[in-house]
Parts: structure tokens; C-alpha cells; sequence
């Protein structure tokens, strides 16, 4: 029988063995994907979010609960695809440290908890050049590209990117984060967002891409904090 | 001060080197890779990675210099940076500056870089300087060897410095050779310490790999210097954290002696903490003190000089958390017998410089000092004689014991310090901190003597750096007189 609240629980113990099995489950009772996806995952991770938000849980908990959202999605993914729906399929997030630039902290965590959010990361490590980027966003059909520098020798190398990506004319927003940036600095060299940390960067992400906006009612109730 | 039993020190040296035998470093560039395989240490081309034998890491603590001696522009010996000698030092590298008259953060200029050195050059305790803030109105790629150059043009003292890019470091060595007669004469009078990072967890990338070998055969001394973030890329407990960052630092120093025997070589650090909840990375946390000072009594077991990014603020501003940040910090790191302590005039996570704190710093340096000197008997001992003299006088004022000693003993800070009664201030105008700030950087400004350098010198870094450039429509920022 399915029961959204408990696989929402397993969701917010971090309990990724427990929420790929309910998952499975759900599915195989002949549950609509979207809504074993809403219900069960996507209003599980609204609830963590929520308590990082209000300091109730901190960032271990949160990452958890992520890896046990990214093996929910993981059963989840293909079907979508499948079922010809492709724009409810996770959204592609391309990520990397620019080229010259090696501090991947900051990125890693971004890529973390987007994942936790739902996006499918496509990670491209540091020191990543302009083609790199654009072949990566081409080969995923990414719905964003998100470009981290902490150096400000490094930095000035994202308005090259985003003067390639452009020019190649691909549909895609563009993301920057690091601590010697700016939204005044994003703007300069025509990004699409910018945040300063990535709790925030996750919102602009969905922001960005309109991913839909559950509000954790009902089956947050039945969870509880730990 | 000791946080370690001696035995706990032996065991974590003995770890770390087994961690450097066992999975070794990863060297993030295959040419880089290759190059240090090249050296003769043993390595796995398939996962990149450089592993140590116990021997090789004895070898090259045998081979690493006991003791750093910085000498200046001039190749006078300067600071000797040995057995429990502290020295004070500015932080390096901010992105910005907190502008003393706006209180505004900004992008620091070549004007601001040069008033910071000239303001320095001057102060007491602060023993030599450091490329403390990068600043932005020269191309990026040459802005680490810009700030070389105007500390060079401005300061005869030796300089914490560094490279951003992997071959920055030739550069910056060629100016600095402009000083001596030759490329030996540097080896043997170093003017500058620069900083290589290792890509914590055990990892080097190619920029620090080629910085070690470009500094080791150019005789510039290395500070070895981790960043664990406990909780995060380290372990979150003392002992874990403390392995972890021993054996990142003997895996500079074997590189660096394998390059060129006798490379002097710093066990450094600035080891920060991950906040589980804003994901920040706080540098004063008061776990991560714990680690400078565990691996203070390490360095002092491997008998290796010693570096640490202790006396700085996380705070946005001047504040009490500044002042109580800082200075914890520098007592710690006197107490803790380190040798040079980068960390005076930074705030904001390293990311932010503040003139008005250095000259703060000045002062909690110097006091950090004088408590830490060895306690001696100074004709106190015995007594007698000294007590029946109070006894009989009433004071010691004029004793012949107190004037031979008082100006050593009493320590009379700066105006940065405020020692005044009530009544004093008010009737010096109730100055509040930030206006005696102005007021000795004003007066730093003012007593600052000019070190000029030949116009040859600067024509020829000037040349170098354009070179070094990939950018080629740039004028050099005026830099007065
Ligand atoms: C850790 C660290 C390192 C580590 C990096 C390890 C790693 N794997 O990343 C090591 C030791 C390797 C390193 C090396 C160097 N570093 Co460093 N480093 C730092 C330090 C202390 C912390 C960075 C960090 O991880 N912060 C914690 C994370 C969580 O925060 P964050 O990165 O800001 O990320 C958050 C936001 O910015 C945002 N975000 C980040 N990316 C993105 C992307 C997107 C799309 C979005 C939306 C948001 C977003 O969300 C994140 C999470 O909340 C900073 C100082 C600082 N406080 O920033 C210096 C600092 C950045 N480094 C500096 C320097 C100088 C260097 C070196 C040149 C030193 C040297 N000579 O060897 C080398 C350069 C190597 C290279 N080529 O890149 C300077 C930069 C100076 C400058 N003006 O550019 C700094 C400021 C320190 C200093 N004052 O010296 N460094």
C-alpha cells in the first residue's frame, strides 16, 4: 500500500536504500509516475529544505537526504523519458570551475544539494575550459550551466564562456557563483543568475527553470524532526 | 604549550607517513606527473598518484633546513625563523579591501597597495610583509607579480608572496634576482617565503606542483600550507585532522627536496573549520585552533620551521569579534612557538584587508610577543633586598632596580590601545578607535622613508611583466613617488 508520508520520512532520515525500495514499489502498484515523483520525493525534500532553512537540520542531514532523493529519481528517471514526457524529466545542470581555477568546495556543495533538489548534475570538475562547457551542455541537453571561480585572475574567464556559449547559439541560463563575485559582476558579463551561496543557488536553479513548486503540506506532518 | 603527548606526536607522524606510503599524493596534471616522477619518486601512471617511502620522507627531513633566515632587499639578514622566534606578518591575497574612509568593501587598487606597504614598512611589530590584496587595476595574470613589484619599489624587508598561476613563480624570481648578483646569491640570501597549497585531501594540482619546483630551484623558501576544512575534506577530529594535514605537508617537502636538497621548506597551514549550517569556512573557529596548535608541537618534533594563519578576524569589520579573534589567535601562536604567523589585517575569511586592523594588529602582535618571551630572573632573585627596599620607600619608582628593567618589563602599547582614564580621553577629544586608527596611519604615512630602487630595475620588471601578460593594451598604474 502506498504510503507517501513514510517514504517522505525514509526521504528526511536520509534512508536511500529504504526510499529506492518504496519507490520501486510505489511504481510497481501502478502509481502515476509524476505523482510517485511529487508526492514522494519532491514533497520529502520540500520538508528538509524547509528545516535547513529554519536551522533545524544542518548540512550532513541535508546531503542524506539527497543521496536518497538521487536513488528515488534514479528508478523514477528513465520511465519519464519513456512515458514521452521530457520536460518533467530532471533538469540537466552543467557544472564546473573555470578554466585555471582548482577550488571546487563551494561548486561541489551547489551540485550537492541541486541534486538533492532534483536536478541531474553533470559535473566537469575544475580547471574547465569554455569548450569543454559547450560541448557538455550540447551532449546533455542541459537546461543550465553553472560556473564557479574563486580567484579573481580566474574569474574573468566566465565572460569568455559566456561570450562562446552565446556565440554557439545555445538556449541555456547561465549560473556563476564564488566568493569574489557579484550579482553586479554576473550582470557585467551578461549571466543569467548569480548567488552567493548554495542554499540560494538552488533557488535561483528552480527559479530559473520554473521547476514546479510544491509546498510541503500534508505529508510534511507525518514527519517529523529529528 | 603542549596540546599533544609526546607519544601522540610520534604516532601521528608515523601515520601520516604511512598514509604518504600507502595512498600517496595525486598529482592532478599528467605532464606535472610525469615531471615529479622524473624526480625519482616512485608513482602509479594509471591513478596518477606519487607514493613515499619511509626512507625518502627521512631523507628529506634530513635534508630540510632547520631554520629560515629572510634577509632583505639587500641582502642583510633580516628575520631568522627558528627554534620559538615569532614573527608577525599581514595576511595574503585578499579579494578586497574595507576602505578606511568609505567603511565601504571595494576592489583594491595599486594606490591602495602602495599606501598598505608604506604604511607597514613602519610598523614595530610586524616583522616583514606579505602580498596582502591583489589589486585590480593591472590584467589578472600579472597581478601576483605586480604586487611583488610594488613591494619591492616600496619596502626593503622581505615578503610573503606567492604565485596564481603555474608559472607565476619565474617571474617574481627573476625580479627578485635583480637584487642579488646571481641566481645562487638568491638561493643563499632568500628575500621571500611563497606559499604552495596542496588540494587537500593529498592531492597537488599542476599550478602548486609547478610552484614547488619552480621555488625549490630558485632557492625561494616554501611555506607548505594545507586548508582542511574539518568536517568537510578533513577529519572533524583533532587527531584525524592533524594525520591528514602532516602528511600533506611532508609530501611538499619531499617534492621540494627531491627538486633541490636543502630547499628551505615551512610546516605551515591554514587549516578552517566547514560551518554545518551556513557552509562557511570559518578560519578562527576555536576547533581549528586546536589544530595550529597540534601541529605547532609537530613541526617543533620534525624540527621544521613553522608557518600559521593565526591573528586574523572572520568578522565583516573592526569589531569586538575582530579584536577577540585576532588576538586570541596571536597569543596562541606566540605561545605556540610558530615562527612566521600570517594573519594581521585580514577579515572576512581571508577575503577581506583592512589597513585600520593592521595597525590594531601592530599592537596585539607586540603584546602577544612579550608575554611569550622565556621567563628569566631578572635581579629579582633573591628578594630580600628588592622587598626591603619597597618596604622602606614605598614605591620602586625610581629604584635602581626599576629603571634598569622597566622599559623591557612594562609594555606601553600604541595609541591603538586605549590606556587613557576617563578624564584623559575626553580631554584628547574622545578619539574613538577608528579616529586613532587614521591618526597612526596618518602618521605612518607620514614618517614613511622612500627605498628608491634603480629606474633599470623597474624598467625591466615592467618589461617582464608585460611579457608575462597575455593582455597587451594596458598602461602600468601610476605608483608616485
Ligand atoms: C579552500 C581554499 C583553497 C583550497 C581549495 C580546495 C578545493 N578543493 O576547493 C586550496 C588550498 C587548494 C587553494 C588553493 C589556492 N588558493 Co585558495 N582558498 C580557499 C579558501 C580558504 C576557501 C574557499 C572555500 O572552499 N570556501 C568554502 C565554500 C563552501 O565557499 P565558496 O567557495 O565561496 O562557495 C559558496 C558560494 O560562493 C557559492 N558558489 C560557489 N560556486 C558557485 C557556483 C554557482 C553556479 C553558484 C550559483 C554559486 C556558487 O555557493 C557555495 C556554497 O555556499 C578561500 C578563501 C575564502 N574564504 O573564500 C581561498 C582563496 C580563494 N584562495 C586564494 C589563493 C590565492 C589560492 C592560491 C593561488 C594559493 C597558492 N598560491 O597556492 C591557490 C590557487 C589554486 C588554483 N589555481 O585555483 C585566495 C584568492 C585570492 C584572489 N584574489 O584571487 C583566497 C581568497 C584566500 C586568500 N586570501 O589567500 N585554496
Amino acid at each position: 500500500m502506498t504510503d507517501y508520508a513514510v517514504m517522505n520520512q525514509h526521504l528526511f532520515e536520509g534512508n536511500h536504500q529504504q526510499v529506492k525500495g518504496a519507490t520501486e514499489a510505489t511504481l510497481a502498484e501502478g502509481r502515476p509516475v509524476l505523482e510517485v515523483l511529487n508526492e514522494g520525493l519532491i514533497a520529502g525534500m520540500a520538508v528538509i529544505g524547509e528545516d535547513f532553512k529554519h536551522n533545524r537540520v544542518f548540512v550532513p542531514e541535508v546531503l542524506l537526504a539527497a543521496r536518497a532523493m538521487k536513488a528515488g529519481l534514479a528508478v523514477i528517471q528513465p520511465l519519464l523519458i519513456g512515458d514521452g514526457t521530457p520536460q518533467e524529466a530532471a533538469k540537466v545542470i552543467v557544472m564546473g570551475t573555470v578554466k585555471g581555477d582548482l577550488h571546487d568546495i563551494g561548486k561541489n556543495l551547489v551540485g550537492m544539494l541541486a541534486e538533492g533538489a532534483g536536478f541531474q548534475i553533470v559535473d566537469l570538475g575544475t580547471n574547465t575550459s569554455a569548450r569543454s562547457f559547450i560541448e557538455a551542455v550540447e551532449a546533455h541537453d542541459a537546461a543550465i550551466l553553472g560556473m564557479s571561480a574563486l580567484l579573481t585572475t580566474t574569474m574573468v574567464y566566465m565572460k569568455t564562456v559566456v561570450d562562446e556559449v552565446r556565440a554557439a547559439g545555445l538556449e541555456i541560463r547561465i549560473c556563476v557563483g564564488g566568493a569574489p563575485l557579484s550579482q553586479e559582476f554576473a550582470d557585467e558579463i551578461g549571466a543569467d543568475g548569480y548567488a552567493a551561496d548554495a542554499s540560494s543557488a538552488v533557488e535561483l536553479f528552480k527559479r530559473l527553470t520554473a521547476w514546479p513548486e510544491r509546498a510541503a503540506t500534508g505529508s510534511s506532518k507525518a514527519i517529523s524532526a529529528r | 604549550m603542549q596540546l599533544l603527548e609526546p607519544a601522540l606526536v610520534d604516532r601521528i607522524v608515523h601515520e601520516s607517513m604511512a598514509v604518504l606510503e600507502n595512498t600517496g599524493v595525486l598529482i592532478e596534471d599528467a605532464e606535472t606527473f610525469s615531471k615529479v616522477r622524473a624526480l625519482g619518486l616512485p608513482g602509479d601512471e594509471s591513478s596518477m598518484r606519487i607514493r613515499f617511502p619511509r626512507a625518502t620522507l627521512e631523507q628529506a627531513l634530513r635534508d630540510a633546513p632547520k631554520a629560515i633566515t629572510l634577509h632583505d632587499r639587500e641582502g642583510t639578514p633580516h628575520s631568522h625563523l627558528a627554534d620559538d622566534r615569532t614573527h608577525f606578518v599581514p595576511a595574503s591575497s585578499a579579494l578586497r579591501i574595507l576602505d578606511r574612509k568609505t567603511d565601504q568593501v571595494r576592489d583594491p587598487l595599486t594606490a591602495d597597495f602602495v599606501e598598505y606597504v608604506k604604511v607597514c614598512d613602519g610598523l614595530d611589530h610586524i616583522a616583514y610583509l606579505s602580498t596582502a590584496f591583489i589589486p585590480t587595476d593591472v590584467p589578472k595574470d600579472i597581478a601576483d607579480a605586480w604586487r611583488l613589484y610594488l613591494h619591492l619599489t616600496h619596502s626593503k624587508k622581505p615578503i610573503v608572496s606567492g604565485a596564481f598561476t603555474a608559472f607565476g613563480v619565474r617571474p617574481m624570481a627573476k625580479m627578485m634576482e635583480c637584487f642579488r648578483s646571481d641566481k645562487q646569491d638568491l638561493i643563499d640570501r632568500p628575500m621571500s617565503i611563497f606559499t604552495c597549497c596542496p588540494n587537500t585531501p593529498l592531492r597537488w594540482s599542476e599550478d602548486s606542483t609547478q610552484n614547488l619546483i619552480d621555488c625549490a630551484e630558485a632557492g625561494i623558501p616554501i611555506e607548505v600550507v594545507p586548508v582542511l576544512l574539518l568536517g568537510m575534506i578533513s577529519p572533524c577530529t583533532l587527531v584525524g585532522a592533524l594525520v591528514l594535514h602532516t602528511a600533506e605537508v611532508l609530501s611538499g617537502l619531499a617534492i621540494a627536496q627531491t627538486v633541490r636538497p636543502g630547499t628551505p621548506v615551512a610546516f605551515g597551514g591554514a587549516p578552517a573549520s566547514f560551518h554545518m549550517r551556513l557552509m562557511t569556512n570559518p578560519m578562527t573557529a576555536v576547533e581549528v585552533l586546536r589544530v595550529y596548535c597540534g601541529y605547532a608541537q609537530i613541526a617543533k618534533h620534525l624540527d621544521l620551521p613553522s608557518q600559521a594563519y593565526l591573528g586574523l578576524g572572520d568578522g565583516k569589520f573592526n569589531d569586538a569579534q575582530a579584536g577577540a579573534e585576532s588576538g586570541i589567535g596571536m597569543f596562541l601562536a606566540a605561545m605556540a612557538g610558530f615562527n612566521s604567523v600570517s594573519g594581521p589585517g585580514m577579515l572576512d575569511y581571508v577575503n577581506c584587508f583592512s589597513l585600520e586592523k593592521l595597525v590594531f594588529d601592530d599592537e596585539l602582535a607586540g603584546q602577544a610577543l612579550h608575554f611569550a618571551r622565556p621567563t628569566t630572573i631578572v635581579d629579582d632573585l633573591p628578594a630580600g633586598p628588592l622587598i626591603e627596599e619597597l618596604t622602606r620607600d614605598g614605591h620602586l619608582l625610581t629604584s635602581e632596580h626599576t629603571l634598569a628593567h622597566w622599559e623591557d618589563e612594562l609594555y606601553i602599547p600604541g595609541i591603538m590601545v586605549d590606556r587613557t582614564n576617563r578624564e584623559q580621553w575626553e580631554n584628547a577629544g574622545s578619539p574613538t578607535q577608528k579616529d586613532r586608527a587614521a591618526k597612526r596611519i596618518e602618521s605612518l604615512l607620514a614618517d614613511y622613508e622612500p627605498q628608491p630602487i634603480d629606474r633599470e630595475f623597474a624598467q625591466f620588471a615592467q618589461d617582464l611583466l608585460r611579457g608575462a601578460s597575455s593582455e597587451t593594451d594596458f598602461t602600468f598604474p601610476s605608483i608616485g613617488k
